[in-house]
């Protein structure tokens, strides 16, 4: 008999059967078979310890190799049951505690031993009301351990139940494990696995078959349905280091990970690596996704920080389309990029070190990419974009042929240098239809969280012709060119420096004083003053299809305002312009002119006058409108008592509008235009 | 004149009293172009949202947002798209609030016209729809 009335009680065993720790956490059931592991080797030990003919002692501590016992109380009764009953307020094995340990050793029955507890506490997780039952009777066939408990991560606030039954090997060091019918099920999650545990002299193997499991998190934005695969791991001591590797191989099922959407099963990730506490290292992790291709990646993680110190991420020759629909359009689903048709391969490395992106490089080759929104489209794109925190890079892009809306891009190759957060070009040409655009002098960084850019812009002289025809204008001629001097954009405001000028019709379209506020965001508001000059009134009515007139077109809208796009301020007025050139205006403009001034307006000349001639001289004729809101205040080029004259004619034959309806609502003057151009107002002349 | 002097101040007394309660009142139906282009965004977004609500995947929150309730609702392939709508639409509502306030001349009323809005949309809201009360969800 030993009795133990000592402060402290410390019984040394110099053997211990499996020494075993699995190291790292992968998978989410991982924490559970830990704890029924660990539990199932104290246990294994302890027949040989209580082995004795009879035992009565209490202690404050009790030390077992690595389990420490704590206000223990210890009976055996070899006499009456052959019992042996352990309580303790705690029992301590490694970082697990449980609280209330009643352990119960039946000898008579060679032997079976119970574990309960009221709960455990690990750092990982909380158990509640654990049952380790260890059934060593000879009458089984082979010995086995079951567990039972409910758990839950110490993150979490639900319970889950958990149970597993293991069959014991006659070699418990050596041999193979099997341990079946294991369940984690709760509210949000349950996965029926089984699970094949190779002891190893300082390790572990273990292959792990879970089958139509599912789980999600509270919010759902992280679930699985109907998985079925196998997880292979085996983990190796050496020294202070362990070593490991894990093999996932996922059958069935589909995988929601925000904001990433695995629905193809047919994946398999093998990894390997090593732990030494707190640092977790992946040396090769390689992710072959079904559909995409081949993803390797290392990393290195703090466990206790969470943090990755460093990512390395490799993808070679992956299908661009698998690619842009599994990882890229998940995340681009509300920007340009978010609706795409891709083809093609891309190589992609990308470096991470200390939460700080190290570098990266994306190459494209032969892909096609088409906006399904038909806004943009680039076919046998080629490009090779490299980026380094630490120095400048050089860029290239290149297409064969593209498209802006409907504009035709020809061949392009486009280079910059990119300097970590910056980007500069001296020169950007886009070749557009038969002309180009140029961009000079371009240069963008991202400062905080906002983008900072500017650049100058050059139109080369497009012909107007297949420019309308592009975007299925009224047919036009002549040469479009122009220039913007400089945009800058910053604080989420675009503003441009001088005046950004095109040539069109013969003269001369001007805007000055732009400011964009928000252009991207919601509700943009613009700010401008526009110029027009020395505009061909013959080119500009042929070509949409008002009437003739002949002469030239000035005009000026200042301060316009738009909010989200729509105009609510200006001061606008369109009129012809003095000079000794031809000012004449045929009877179908006349009456189009006419319609433009609103109900009331009139052509101030007896109708069966008009009638016999085609065209009329005029001395001047304009329309102005001043835009407060919703209402525009029209006016012409003279006032008169009850309204305002739109045309004013000269010698004869001659002709004279005047408009009477002063206020007219936007929407009205728009439609009035609308009527007009397109084409079906046909002038009825009585 | 004592009773003259009572009179002025009694009036005094009335006119301040009366001013406290000529209480602006927001003008909830404010109109401008970003308001417009707010509504019209939530409009389109609300025909995508309709189903969700229906089926009690989303809901309506007791600050004038919306959340996600339920997502095991919606399935898998879909839960993405319920994520971003959800994220978008709130997006709209901070920005309605805050142009409705601007639009009234008064952009510290915005707490506040978040808060008619929050109790706004719960009324209009359909049978069967949810909506929290004390942090619960509650079936209308």
């Amino acid at each position: 008999m030993l009795s133990c009335a000592s402060k402290s009680c410390v019984i040394k065993k110099s053997h211990l059967p499996i020494d075993i720790v699995v190291p790292f956490l992968l998978f989410r059931a991982m924490p559970y078979l830990m704890l029924c592991m660990l539990s199932g080797f104290f246990l294994l030990a302890s027949p040989k310890a209580y082995a004795l003919s009879n035992i009565s002692m209490t202690a404050d501590v009790i030390q077992y190799d690595d389990v420490t016992l704590s206000q223990a109380k210890v009976t055996i009764d070899l006499n009456g049951n052959d019992q042996a009953v352990v309580d303790a307020n705690t029992l301590e094995y490694g970082t697990a505690r449980l609280d209330n340990a009643h352990i119960l050793l039946d000898l008579k029955a060679n032997t079976t031993l119970l574990i309960q507890a009221r709960q455990i506490v690990t750092p990982q997780f909380d158990a509640r009301n654990p049952n380790i039952y260890l059934d060593y009777r000879s009458t089984n066939p082979q010995p086995s351990l079951t567990f039972n408990a409910e758990i839950k991560p110490i993150t979490d606030t639900q319970w889950a139940t958990f149970k597993l039954n293991c069959l014991i090997p006659a070699q418990k060091k050596t041999d193979t494990w099997h341990c079946v019918d294991g369940l984690y099920h709760g509210e949000r999650v349950n996965i029926p696995f089984t699970i094949d545990f190779l002891p190893q002299p300082k390790g572990v193997e273990a292959s792990i078959q879970f089958t139509q499991a599912s789980f999600s998190d509270v919010s759902g934005l992280h679930a699985g349905e109907k998985l079925t695969g196998k997880v292979m791991l085996s983990a190796q001591q050496v020294q202070s280091i362990w070593h490991w590797k894990g093999v996932f191989n996922w059958q069935e099922g589909e995988l929601f990970w925000q904001p990433f959407y695995f629905g193809k099963a047919g994946n398999t990730f093998d990894i390997a690596g090593t732990y030494q506490s707190p640092m977790l290292t992946v040396e090769k992790a390689n992710l072959q996704i079904n559909g995409v291709g081949n993803l390797s990646a290392s990393a290195d993680i703090n466990l206790k920080t969470k943090a990755f110190n460093a990512i390395r991420v490799d993808a070679r020759e992956v299908d661009f389309a698998g690619l842009y629909q599994t990882f890229i359009q998940p995340m681009a689903q509300k920007s340009v990029f978010g609706n795409l048709k891709v083809s093609g391969r891309a190589d992609w490395h990308f470096e991470v070190k200390d939460l700080q992106p190290q570098n990266f490089e994306l190459n494209i080759e032969n892909a096609n990419i088409e906006d399904e929104n038909g806004k943009f489209g680039f076919t046998n794109l080629n490009a090779h974009i490299p980026w380094d925190y630490n120095g400048p890079k050089q860029i290239f892009l290149a297409y064969e042929r593209g498209h802006l809306l409907k504009l035709p891009l020809g061949i392009t190759h486009l280079s910059a240098e990119v300097n970590r957060y910056s980007i500069v070009t001296p020169q950007l040409r886009l070749p557009v239809l038969d002309g180009a655009l140029q961009f000079k002098d371009v240069s963008a960084a991202w400062i905080g969280n906002g983008m900072v850019w500017h650049l100058q812009m050059k139109l080369e002289p497009i012909s107007m012709n297949s420019f309308s025809k592009a975007l299925g204008w009224p047919e036009m001629n002549g040469k479009i060119d122009g220039q913007i001097p400089l945009v800058t954009y910053a604080n989420k405001q675009l503003n441009m420096d001088g005046q950004m000028q095109f040539n069109m019709f013969k003269g001369m379209i001007a805007m000055s004083d732009l400011r964009i506020d928000n252009p991207i965001g919601v509700g943009p508001k613009l700010f401008a003053n526009l110029t027009m000059r020395d505009i061909d009134l013959g080119d500009l009515t042929r070509t949409f299809n008002f009437g003739s007139i002949e002469g030239k077109l000035e005009g000026d809208v200042k301060d316009l305002r738009l909010e989200n796009w729509k105009p609510v301020h200006m001061d606008a007025i369109v009129q012809t312009a003095d000079g000794k050139h031809t000012k004449k205006v045929s009877q179908r403009a006349v009456e189009n002119i006419t319609a433009l001034g609103g109900e009331g307006t009139a052509a101030a000349l007896q109708r069966t006058f008009l009638r016999f001639f085609k065209e009329f001289n005029y001395e001047k004729m304009g329309l102005s409108c001043q835009l407060r809101q919703d209402i525009c205040k029209m006016g012409g080029v003279e006032s008169t008592p009850s309204g305002f004259v739109i045309v004013k004619g000269k010698g004869a034959p001659s002709v004279n509008v005047n408009g009477f309806t002063q206020y007219v609502s936007w929407k009205d003057l728009l439609a009035r235009i609308q009527r007009i151009t397109d084409g079906n107002t046909k002038a009825i002349v009585d | 004149m004592t009773k003259q002097l009572m009179m002025v101040l009694f009036s005094a007394v009335l006119l301040m009293s009366s001013m406290q309660f000529v209480q602006a009142a927001a003008d909830l139906e404010a109109n401008t172009p970003v308001i417009s282009a707010i509504k019209t965004s939530m409009q389109t977004r609300h025909v995508q949202l309709q189903s969700h609500y229906s089926a009690g995947a989303i809901g309506l929150t007791e600050d004038g947002m919306i959340a996600v309730k339920d997502a095991g609702a919606v399935p898998l392939s879909q839960r993405g798209a319920l994520a971003g709508l959800v994220k978008d639409e709130n997006a709209d509502r901070v920005r309605l609030y805050k142009e409705i306030a601007v639009a009234n001349g008064h952009p510290e009323w915005q707490g506040e016209i978040q808060s008619t809005f929050a109790g706004r949309w719960i009324d209009k809201a359909q049978a069967g729809w949810f909506y929290q009360r004390a942090g619960a969800w509650v079936k209308k």
